[in-house]
């Protein structure tokens, strides 16, 4: 007997989860701007574009879940296609504050020895 | 400042640093030789904050000077939150934009042009720029905030890392600015175009802008408006943004005027037809809508959709 309450329930909420993910659109009948700004090529990026990946690909790299939600919420489809594409390749701005202080010394080091700029004291210029 | 670069980074920066610094770079000699007449020698944005990053938070530390030279609510602190990934010790360039628009801000990619740049800053706008301050085959990312510069000097100034005030030689920045693709992005409140806008690039940002704040999206197509009065998709988006905020008198009004004045463009006419049905005025919307179907397109699927909704209503 519970067996089969059992069964109805997990039958039952089954079909709620099956419900909430059917993707609803937020404006029916509408063309939205993004369409219109970016033609045809978008149409096709937006049918192949599923978020939730993009979302557990910012998980897996360290990012809170609900944090994830909301980031990947204010990405465009384009945008979010290329984070699921490449995530891993590309380009995340951080060095680390010693380094770009290093970087920043060498170059004008080197500047100020070949003559372009003025800047420590204790250089002297090769011009 | 908890890590130390190590010796093989260190190798790296002074390689890049001899490889980078020495010559010439093309933009910029080309600026220099033939300076545009309107743009001025030199100009400095004096106002724009600077928070000194910490390790690997440059994203963090820049976005938050122009977020708040441009009138929003942003610190290093609570932006960290919003755009660093953790395992990949950075922030990504697609993330800086859609944070600026979580603000309530348009997001705009710059042109690739080092000229585009001192214009922006001449015209008061910060500039973040993403530099690769090493070598291709060995990245070292680093985003920036250009706030001057100097043509005659051939210098550029950044609030930079852990520098206030940083004065760059222009053609040592073009080196680096090349090598992340000549990327740059503004952050400005939707009433002010940037200087350099072009019509189809600026209202994509709106139209991106319009998915997260469509209050912010509405003023963004209405100075679109005003400086494009004839583009169909300004008076569209303008419409939708009003739809998004289930103003639907507002969107139907932006939608007629569109299809008075871009009497050939079906998505005006199929936006049309669709508020005029939630608002109730069955006739106009068929008509609308059939007109949609008429005029035709990629889209002609979406028109026959909202025809067909309107034929079933009673």
């Amino acid at each position: 007997m519970t067996g089969r309450i059992r069964r109805i329930v997990a039958s039952f909420l089954i079909l709620c989860l099956g419900a909430m993910s059917v993707p609803v659109p937020a404006l029916a009948g509408i063309v939205g701007t993004d369409a219109v700004v970016a033609g045809v090529e978008r149409e096709r990026v937006a049918g192949l574009l599923d978020r939730s990946d993009v979302q557990a690909r910012l998980q897996a790299l360290g990012v809170d879940p609900a944090l994830a939600r909301a980031r990947v919420a204010a990405l465009t489809d384009e945008e979010a296609a290329q984070l699921a594409a490449q995530i891993d390749a590309l380009p995340a701005g951080g060095v680390d504050a010693l380094g770009v202080a290093l970087i920043v010394f060498l170059v004008l080091l080197f500047t100020d020895i070949m003559g372009y700029t003025k800047i420590f004291p204790f250089t002297r210029s090769m011009r | 400042m908890g890590r130390r670069a190590t010796p093989a980074a260190a190798g790296v920066f002074i390689l890049a640093a001899v490889l980078l610094a020495g010559c010439a770079a093309p933009q910029v000699s080309a600026l220099v030789a033939r300076p545009p007449a309107d743009l001025p020698a030199a100009a400095e944005i004096a106002s724009v904050p600077f928070y000194a990053q910490e390790d690997y938070q440059c994203g963090p530390a820049s976005l938050a000077a122009v977020l708040q030279h441009a009138g929003g609510d942003a610190t290093p602190a609570s932006l960290v939150p919003q755009v660093y990934v953790p395992a990949r010790k950075g922030s990504l360039q697609a993330e800086m934009l859609a944070a600026t628009r979580r603000h309530g801000l348009v997001a705009y990619e710059l042109a690739p042009r080092l000229e585009a740049l001192l214009r922006e800053i001449a015209a008061g706008t910060p500039v973040l720029v993403l530099q690769n301050l090493a070598l291709d085959w060995a990245p070292q990312w680093h985003y920036a905030v250009a706030i001057g510069y100097d043509l005659p000097e051939r210098s550029l100034v950044l609030r930079s890392g852990v520098t206030r005030r940083l004065a760059m030689s222009l053609d040592t920045f073009e080196h680096t600015w090349a090598r992340s693709g000549h990327w740059a992005m503004l952050a400005l409140p939707p009433e002010r175009l940037p200087e350099t806008a072009k019509e189809l690039p600026y209202l994509a940002a709106v139209a991106a802008l319009e998915r997260v704040v469509p209050t912010a999206a509405r003023r963004g197509y209405e100075a679109a408006l005003a400086r494009w009065p004839d583009s169909v998709t300004a008076e569209l988006g303008r419409g939708n943004a009003s739809y998004a905020l289930r103003d639907l008198a507002g969107a139907a009004a932006a939608y007629l005027r569109a299809t008075q004045r871009h009497p050939a463009s079906a998505d005006a006419w199929n936006n049309l037809a669709q508020a005029l049905i939630e608002l109730g005025s069955r006739d106009e919307a068929l008509a609308a809508a059939r007109r949609a179907v008429a005029l035709g397109g990629a889209r002609l699927g979406t028109y026959r959709e909202t025809l067909d909704h309107i034929l079933r209503q009673p």
